[in-house]
Protein backbone atom coordinates (compact mmCIF):
# COMPACT_ATOMS: atom_id res chain seq x y z
CA UNK A 1 0.00 0.00 0.00
CA UNK A 2 2.80 2.38 0.97
CA UNK A 3 4.89 1.40 -2.16
CA UNK A 4 1.91 2.08 -4.47
CA UNK A 5 1.24 5.39 -2.40
CA UNK A 6 4.86 6.34 -3.21
CA UNK A 7 5.01 5.57 -6.31
CA UNK A 8 1.62 7.44 -7.50
CA UNK A 9 3.03 10.28 -5.64
CA UNK A 10 6.01 10.56 -7.95
CA UNK A 11 4.02 9.94 -11.07
CA UNK A 12 1.46 12.71 -9.82
CA UNK A 13 4.03 14.76 -8.93
CA UNK A 14 5.53 15.04 -12.38
CA UNK A 15 2.84 16.87 -13.53
CA UNK A 16 4.87 19.80 -11.79
CA UNK A 17 7.13 22.12 -13.00
CA UNK A 18 10.89 20.67 -12.02
CA UNK A 19 11.89 23.52 -9.91
CA UNK A 20 7.96 22.95 -8.43
CA UNK A 21 8.34 19.50 -8.20
CA UNK A 22 11.73 19.76 -6.33
CA UNK A 23 10.39 22.19 -3.78
CA UNK A 24 7.26 20.29 -3.18
CA UNK A 25 8.20 16.93 -2.52
CA UNK A 26 11.54 18.69 -0.38
CA UNK A 27 8.85 20.04 1.60
CA UNK A 28 7.08 16.72 2.03
CA UNK A 29 10.29 14.97 3.17
CA UNK A 30 11.28 17.71 5.61
CA UNK A 31 7.89 17.43 6.97
CA UNK A 32 7.62 13.84 6.94
CA UNK A 33 4.82 14.00 5.24
CA UNK A 34 3.07 9.99 4.13
CA UNK A 35 2.98 9.18 0.36
CA UNK A 36 -0.96 9.17 0.88
CA UNK A 37 -0.87 12.47 2.24
CA UNK A 38 1.24 14.06 -0.60
CA UNK A 39 -0.67 12.37 -3.27
CA UNK A 40 -4.31 14.07 -1.97
CA UNK A 41 -1.75 17.13 -1.38
CA UNK A 42 -0.17 17.31 -5.09
CA UNK A 43 -3.59 16.84 -6.60
CA UNK A 44 -4.75 19.64 -4.82
CA UNK A 45 -2.37 22.38 -6.13
CA UNK A 46 -2.45 20.66 -9.26
CA UNK A 47 -6.46 21.71 -9.37
CA UNK A 48 -5.52 25.02 -8.13
CA UNK A 49 -2.86 26.10 -10.67
CA UNK A 50 -5.56 24.37 -13.26
CA UNK A 51 -8.56 26.42 -11.88
CA UNK A 52 -6.41 29.68 -11.68
CA UNK A 53 -5.30 29.04 -15.85
CA UNK A 54 -9.02 28.57 -16.84
CA UNK A 55 -9.62 32.84 -15.70
CA UNK A 56 -8.02 33.46 -18.51
CA UNK A 57 -10.21 33.17 -22.40
CA UNK A 58 -7.34 30.65 -23.95
CA UNK A 59 -8.79 27.63 -22.52
CA UNK A 60 -12.79 28.67 -22.66
CA UNK A 61 -11.92 29.47 -26.34
CA UNK A 62 -10.36 26.55 -27.13
CA UNK A 63 -13.15 24.54 -25.60
CA UNK A 64 -15.87 26.60 -27.56
CA UNK A 65 -14.03 27.31 -30.98
CA UNK A 66 -12.08 23.44 -31.17
CA UNK A 67 -12.99 20.25 -28.56
CA UNK A 68 -16.49 20.98 -29.09
CA UNK A 69 -17.25 21.58 -32.74
CA UNK A 70 -14.31 20.13 -34.61
CA UNK A 71 -14.36 17.23 -31.89
CA UNK A 72 -17.89 16.26 -32.69
CA UNK A 73 -17.16 16.40 -36.59
CA UNK A 74 -14.18 14.88 -36.71
CA UNK A 75 -15.32 11.86 -34.55
CA UNK A 76 -18.58 11.82 -37.16
CA UNK A 77 -16.61 12.30 -40.28
CA UNK A 78 -14.28 9.04 -39.29
CA UNK A 79 -16.63 6.91 -38.88
CA UNK A 80 -18.64 8.37 -41.58
CA UNK A 81 -15.40 8.19 -43.75
CA UNK A 82 -14.14 4.52 -42.68
CA UNK A 83 -17.69 3.23 -43.91
CA UNK A 84 -17.57 4.50 -47.15
CA UNK A 85 -14.11 3.71 -47.96
CA UNK A 86 -14.72 0.27 -46.81
CA UNK A 87 -16.61 -0.83 -49.43
CA UNK A 88 -13.69 0.60 -52.07
CA UNK A 89 -11.42 -1.15 -49.73
CA UNK A 90 -13.64 -4.22 -49.98
CA UNK A 91 -13.95 -3.94 -53.20
CA UNK A 92 -10.16 -4.01 -54.36
CA UNK A 93 -8.45 -5.51 -51.54
CA UNK A 94 -11.03 -8.57 -50.91
CA UNK A 95 -12.02 -9.28 -54.22
CA UNK A 96 -8.77 -8.27 -56.47
CA UNK A 97 -9.04 -9.17 -59.58
CA UNK A 98 -6.35 -8.19 -62.92
CA UNK A 99 -9.34 -7.25 -64.68
CA UNK A 100 -9.35 -3.88 -62.30
CA UNK A 101 -6.27 -2.30 -64.21
CA UNK A 102 -6.62 -4.45 -67.70
CA UNK A 103 -9.73 -3.13 -68.86
CA UNK A 104 -9.78 0.43 -69.59
CA UNK A 105 -13.07 1.25 -67.94
CA UNK A 106 -12.28 -0.49 -64.64
CA UNK A 107 -8.84 0.95 -64.67
CA UNK A 108 -9.84 4.36 -64.96
CA UNK A 109 -12.49 3.71 -62.11
CA UNK A 110 -10.12 2.56 -60.01
CA UNK A 111 -7.31 5.70 -60.33
CA UNK A 112 -10.64 7.63 -59.58
CA UNK A 113 -11.65 6.14 -56.64
CA UNK A 114 -8.04 5.74 -55.47
CA UNK A 115 -7.26 9.20 -55.98
CA UNK A 116 -10.52 10.51 -54.15
CA UNK A 117 -9.88 8.19 -50.82
CA UNK A 118 -6.56 8.86 -50.79
CA UNK A 119 -7.20 12.94 -51.05
CA UNK A 120 -10.05 12.86 -48.52
CA UNK A 121 -7.30 10.38 -46.08
CA UNK A 122 -4.92 13.36 -46.77
CA UNK A 123 -7.63 16.09 -45.97
CA UNK A 124 -8.87 14.03 -42.69
CA UNK A 125 -5.44 13.98 -41.41
CA UNK A 126 -5.08 17.94 -42.62
CA UNK A 127 -7.97 18.86 -40.44
CA UNK A 128 -7.13 16.63 -37.62
CA UNK A 129 -3.21 17.88 -37.37
CA UNK A 130 -4.46 21.29 -37.68
CA UNK A 131 -7.21 21.17 -34.87
CA UNK A 132 -4.63 19.53 -32.67
CA UNK A 133 -1.93 22.64 -33.53
CA UNK A 134 -4.27 25.26 -32.85
CA UNK A 135 -5.88 23.17 -29.65
CA UNK A 136 -2.39 23.04 -28.29
CA UNK A 137 -1.36 27.09 -29.02
CA UNK A 138 -5.07 28.14 -27.57
CA UNK A 139 -4.36 26.17 -23.82
CA UNK A 140 -0.83 25.05 -23.60
CA UNK A 141 -0.78 25.01 -19.92
CA UNK A 142 -4.48 23.48 -19.86
CA UNK A 143 -3.73 20.92 -23.20
CA UNK A 144 -3.79 17.83 -20.75
CA UNK A 145 -6.94 19.12 -19.78
CA UNK A 146 -8.45 20.41 -23.11
CA UNK A 147 -6.72 17.59 -25.14
CA UNK A 148 -8.85 14.86 -22.54
CA UNK A 149 -11.96 16.67 -23.32
CA UNK A 150 -11.02 16.85 -27.42
CA UNK A 151 -10.71 13.13 -26.93
CA UNK A 152 -13.72 12.17 -25.04
CA UNK A 153 -15.81 14.17 -27.77
CA UNK A 154 -14.52 12.29 -30.24
CA UNK A 155 -15.12 8.60 -28.87
CA UNK A 156 -18.71 9.99 -27.57
CA UNK A 157 -19.81 11.28 -31.10
CA UNK A 158 -17.74 8.24 -32.87
CA UNK A 159 -19.42 5.61 -30.30
CA UNK A 160 -22.83 7.31 -31.07
CA UNK A 161 -22.25 6.97 -35.36
CA UNK A 162 -23.75 4.07 -35.55
CA UNK A 163 -26.13 4.03 -38.61
CA UNK A 164 -24.64 5.09 -42.16
CA UNK A 165 -26.03 5.53 -45.37
CA UNK A 166 -23.05 3.07 -46.43
CA UNK A 167 -24.51 0.67 -43.80
CA UNK A 168 -28.34 1.06 -44.21
CA UNK A 169 -27.51 0.21 -48.00
CA UNK A 170 -28.49 -3.52 -48.38
CA UNK A 171 -26.15 -3.61 -50.92
CA UNK A 172 -23.20 -3.19 -49.12
CA UNK A 173 -24.29 -5.83 -46.48
CA UNK A 174 -21.83 -8.43 -47.78
CA UNK A 175 -18.64 -5.59 -46.60
CA UNK A 176 -20.51 -5.02 -43.06
CA UNK A 177 -21.03 -8.61 -42.17
CA UNK A 178 -16.93 -8.97 -42.13
CA UNK A 179 -15.96 -7.80 -38.60
CA UNK A 180 -13.01 -6.32 -39.81
CA UNK A 181 -15.15 -3.63 -41.91
CA UNK A 182 -17.92 -3.26 -39.06
CA UNK A 183 -15.78 -3.22 -36.26
CA UNK A 184 -11.80 -2.98 -36.68
CA UNK A 185 -11.60 -0.96 -39.78
CA UNK A 186 -13.63 2.56 -38.51
CA UNK A 187 -11.43 2.29 -34.98
CA UNK A 188 -8.09 2.27 -37.69
CA UNK A 189 -9.55 5.41 -39.51
CA UNK A 190 -9.95 7.10 -36.05
CA UNK A 191 -6.61 6.29 -35.14
CA UNK A 192 -4.63 6.82 -37.85
CA UNK A 193 -6.33 9.48 -39.71
CA UNK A 194 -7.69 11.73 -36.36
CA UNK A 195 -6.22 10.91 -33.05
CA UNK A 196 -2.31 10.41 -34.08
CA UNK A 197 -2.34 13.56 -35.82
CA UNK A 198 -4.49 15.54 -33.79
CA UNK A 199 -1.48 14.69 -30.92
CA UNK A 200 0.91 14.84 -33.55
CA UNK A 201 -0.21 18.50 -34.04
CA UNK A 202 -0.16 18.75 -30.23
CA UNK A 203 2.92 18.25 -29.39
CA UNK A 204 4.59 20.20 -32.15
CA UNK A 205 2.42 23.03 -30.38
CA UNK A 206 4.68 22.67 -27.56
CA UNK A 207 7.52 23.30 -29.63
CA UNK A 208 5.92 26.68 -30.45
CA UNK A 209 3.15 28.23 -30.22
CA UNK A 210 3.52 29.59 -33.94
CA UNK A 211 4.97 28.54 -37.46
CA UNK A 212 6.93 30.28 -39.96
CA UNK A 213 4.70 32.15 -41.96
CA UNK A 214 6.08 30.93 -45.31
CA UNK A 215 5.42 27.20 -44.59
CA UNK A 216 1.97 28.21 -42.98
CA UNK A 217 0.76 29.61 -45.88
CA UNK A 218 1.90 26.91 -48.48
CA UNK A 219 0.48 24.36 -45.70
CA UNK A 220 -3.03 26.68 -45.73
CA UNK A 221 -3.21 26.57 -49.44
CA UNK A 222 -3.14 22.57 -49.81
CA UNK A 223 -5.41 22.04 -46.73
CA UNK A 224 -7.85 24.62 -48.54
CA UNK A 225 -7.59 22.53 -51.83
CA UNK A 226 -8.16 19.28 -50.23
CA UNK A 227 -11.56 21.21 -48.19
CA UNK A 228 -12.86 22.00 -51.76
CA UNK A 229 -11.76 18.76 -53.19
CA UNK A 230 -13.75 16.76 -50.04
CA UNK A 231 -16.05 19.63 -49.55
CA UNK A 232 -19.20 17.72 -51.24
CA UNK A 233 -18.21 14.15 -49.14
CA UNK A 234 -17.62 15.99 -46.04
CA UNK A 235 -21.30 17.68 -46.28
CA UNK A 236 -22.81 13.82 -47.01
CA UNK A 237 -20.59 12.15 -44.72
CA UNK A 238 -21.10 14.63 -41.79
CA UNK A 239 -24.96 13.98 -41.68
CA UNK A 240 -24.41 10.46 -41.79
CA UNK A 241 -27.43 8.13 -42.43
CA UNK A 242 -30.01 11.31 -41.54
CA UNK A 243 -29.39 12.05 -45.93
CA UNK A 244 -31.12 8.92 -46.65
CA UNK A 245 -34.04 8.80 -44.01
CA UNK A 246 -34.70 12.66 -44.33
CA UNK A 247 -35.32 12.97 -48.19
CA UNK A 248 -37.76 14.25 -49.52
CA UNK A 249 -39.45 13.22 -52.60
CA UNK A 250 -40.41 15.92 -55.18
CA UNK A 251 -43.38 16.43 -57.16
CA UNK A 252 -41.13 14.40 -60.39
CA UNK A 253 -40.70 11.63 -57.99
CA UNK A 254 -37.45 11.90 -57.29
CA UNK A 255 -36.09 12.51 -53.88
CA UNK A 256 -34.53 15.41 -52.76
CA UNK A 257 -33.15 17.58 -49.78
CA UNK A 258 -35.39 19.67 -48.15
CA UNK A 259 -34.27 22.89 -46.34
CA UNK A 260 -32.40 21.55 -43.59
CA UNK A 261 -29.81 20.16 -45.59
CA UNK A 262 -28.44 24.17 -46.98
CA UNK A 263 -26.88 25.23 -43.90
CA UNK A 264 -24.62 22.01 -44.86
CA UNK A 265 -23.01 24.06 -47.29
CA UNK A 266 -21.17 26.07 -44.49
CA UNK A 267 -19.54 22.53 -43.12
CA UNK A 268 -15.93 22.83 -44.99
CA UNK A 269 -15.65 26.24 -43.38
CA UNK A 270 -15.47 24.73 -39.73
CA UNK A 271 -12.61 22.47 -40.20
CA UNK A 272 -10.56 25.51 -42.17
CA UNK A 273 -10.99 27.92 -38.92
CA UNK A 274 -7.92 26.14 -37.09
CA UNK A 275 -5.69 26.46 -40.41
CA UNK A 276 -6.67 30.44 -40.55
CA UNK A 277 -5.87 30.65 -36.70
CA UNK A 278 -2.48 28.94 -37.43
CA UNK A 279 -1.83 31.39 -40.53
CA UNK A 280 -3.22 34.82 -38.41
CA UNK A 281 -0.94 34.10 -35.51
CA UNK A 282 2.22 33.53 -38.07
CA UNK A 283 1.28 37.00 -39.56
CA UNK A 284 0.66 38.62 -36.03
CA UNK A 285 4.20 36.95 -35.17
CA UNK A 286 5.99 38.12 -38.41
CA UNK A 287 4.29 41.49 -37.90
CA UNK A 288 5.39 42.16 -34.43
CA UNK A 289 9.05 40.72 -35.27
CA UNK A 290 8.60 37.98 -33.21
CA UNK A 291 10.86 34.65 -34.31
CA UNK A 292 8.84 31.02 -34.90
CA UNK A 293 10.75 28.20 -34.69
CA UNK A 294 10.76 25.74 -37.80
CA UNK B 1 -5.88 45.21 0.10
CA UNK B 2 -4.25 41.87 1.29
CA UNK B 3 -6.19 38.92 1.72
CA UNK B 4 -5.39 37.39 4.88
CA UNK B 5 -4.17 34.33 4.30
CA UNK B 6 -1.80 36.77 2.07
CA UNK B 7 -0.85 38.61 4.87
CA UNK B 8 0.16 35.20 7.18
CA UNK B 9 2.23 34.39 4.15
CA UNK B 10 4.08 37.51 4.18
CA UNK B 11 4.23 37.73 8.21
CA UNK B 12 5.99 34.33 8.38
CA UNK B 13 8.06 35.09 5.75
CA UNK B 14 9.36 38.29 7.23
CA UNK B 15 9.76 36.93 10.78
CA UNK B 16 11.96 33.82 9.08
CA UNK B 17 14.37 36.31 7.28
CA UNK B 18 16.65 34.51 5.19
CA UNK B 19 15.67 31.19 6.47
CA UNK B 20 12.03 31.84 4.48
CA UNK B 21 11.44 28.53 2.79
CA UNK B 22 7.87 26.58 1.60
CA UNK B 23 8.58 24.00 4.65
CA UNK B 24 9.52 26.15 7.47
CA UNK B 25 6.76 29.21 6.26
CA UNK B 26 4.13 26.19 6.26
CA UNK B 27 5.24 25.31 9.88
CA UNK B 28 4.86 29.39 10.93
CA UNK B 29 1.74 29.54 9.43
CA UNK B 30 0.12 26.30 11.10
CA UNK B 31 1.77 27.17 14.57
CA UNK B 32 -0.17 30.50 14.19
CA UNK B 33 -3.28 29.59 13.20
CA UNK B 34 -3.53 26.22 14.86
CA UNK B 35 -4.83 24.72 10.97
CA UNK B 36 -3.20 22.61 8.75
CA UNK B 37 -1.66 24.50 5.46
CA UNK B 38 -2.18 22.87 2.42
CA UNK B 39 1.11 22.67 -0.33
CA UNK B 40 -1.74 24.13 -3.09
CA UNK B 41 -2.53 27.19 -0.95
CA UNK B 42 0.80 27.69 0.17
CA UNK B 43 2.34 27.44 -3.69
CA UNK B 44 -0.47 29.17 -5.43
CA UNK B 45 -0.42 32.63 -2.82
CA UNK B 46 3.26 32.81 -3.47
CA UNK B 47 3.06 32.71 -7.21
CA UNK B 48 -0.14 35.70 -6.81
CA UNK B 49 2.23 37.51 -4.58
CA UNK B 50 5.14 36.88 -6.37
CA UNK B 51 3.44 38.02 -9.12
CA UNK B 52 1.92 41.51 -7.25
CA UNK B 53 5.65 42.45 -6.46
CA UNK B 54 5.39 41.93 -2.80
CA UNK B 55 7.36 38.82 -2.59
CA UNK B 56 10.67 37.49 -4.27
CA UNK B 57 11.22 34.04 -4.39
CA UNK B 58 14.24 31.75 -6.12
CA UNK B 59 15.64 28.15 -5.89
CA UNK B 60 17.98 27.33 -2.64
CA UNK B 61 20.33 25.09 -1.68
CA UNK B 62 19.63 21.62 -1.54
CA UNK B 63 20.33 19.62 2.12
CA UNK B 64 20.11 16.14 2.83
CA UNK B 65 16.92 16.02 5.28
CA UNK B 66 14.79 17.35 2.13
CA UNK B 67 16.41 14.05 0.02
CA UNK B 68 18.97 16.21 -1.79
CA UNK B 69 16.29 18.65 -3.04
CA UNK B 70 16.23 22.46 -3.63
CA UNK B 71 14.09 24.54 -1.51
CA UNK B 72 11.79 27.50 -3.19
CA UNK B 73 13.27 30.05 -0.62
CA UNK B 74 11.01 33.61 -0.20
CA UNK B 75 12.14 37.48 0.05
CA UNK B 76 9.48 39.99 1.27
CA UNK B 77 9.49 42.92 -1.09
CA UNK B 78 9.69 46.86 0.38
CA UNK B 79 6.40 47.04 -1.27
CA UNK B 80 5.27 43.73 0.21
CA UNK B 81 6.15 45.17 3.91
CA UNK B 82 4.20 48.42 3.04
CA UNK B 83 1.23 46.35 2.00
CA UNK B 84 1.39 44.08 5.25
CA UNK B 85 2.15 47.15 7.44
CA UNK B 86 -1.18 48.83 6.11
CA UNK B 87 -3.02 45.33 6.17
CA UNK B 88 -1.90 44.89 10.28
CA UNK B 89 -3.04 48.60 10.37
CA UNK B 90 -6.69 48.01 9.18
CA UNK B 91 -7.15 45.01 11.56
CA UNK B 92 -5.83 47.11 14.44
CA UNK B 93 -8.21 50.15 13.41
CA UNK B 94 -11.24 47.96 12.88
CA UNK B 95 -11.03 46.22 16.08
CA UNK B 96 -10.72 49.07 18.24
CA UNK B 97 -13.23 48.92 20.64
CA UNK B 98 -14.42 45.60 19.58
CA UNK B 99 -14.54 42.94 22.45
CA UNK B 100 -14.32 39.05 21.44
CA UNK B 101 -15.57 37.85 24.22
CA UNK B 102 -18.02 35.23 23.45
CA UNK B 103 -21.63 34.98 25.07
CA UNK B 104 -22.14 31.91 27.41
CA UNK B 105 -25.81 31.78 26.24
CA UNK B 106 -24.87 32.17 22.74
CA UNK B 107 -22.01 30.04 23.45
CA UNK B 108 -24.52 26.73 24.75
CA UNK B 109 -27.23 27.69 21.97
Amino acid sequence: MTAAAGWLADRVSRLLDPDERDAVRGDFAELGITSAQAVVEVLGLLMRRQAALWTEWGPWLALVGVVIPLGALLGQLSWSWADGSAIYTFLYVNNWTWAYVESPGARRDLLDVGTRVCLNDLALIGWSWTTGFALGSLSRRTLWVTATLFCLVVFVVFGFSSGTTARANPFNAAVFSLPFYRVRYPWLVLTGLVLLPAMWGMRRSRRSASLPLIPTLVGFAVIALLTVSAARTLELFAIGHWHLTRLDPSPDGFAEHGGWFRPLRLLPLLPLWPVAFIVASACWRRLRGQPASA
Amino acid sequence: MLGEFEYLLISASARLGDRAYGAAIRHEIERACNERCSVGALYTTLDRLEKKGLIETWMGEATTQRGGRSKRMVRVTAKGTREAAAFYRAVVRSSQGVSWQTNPREDRS
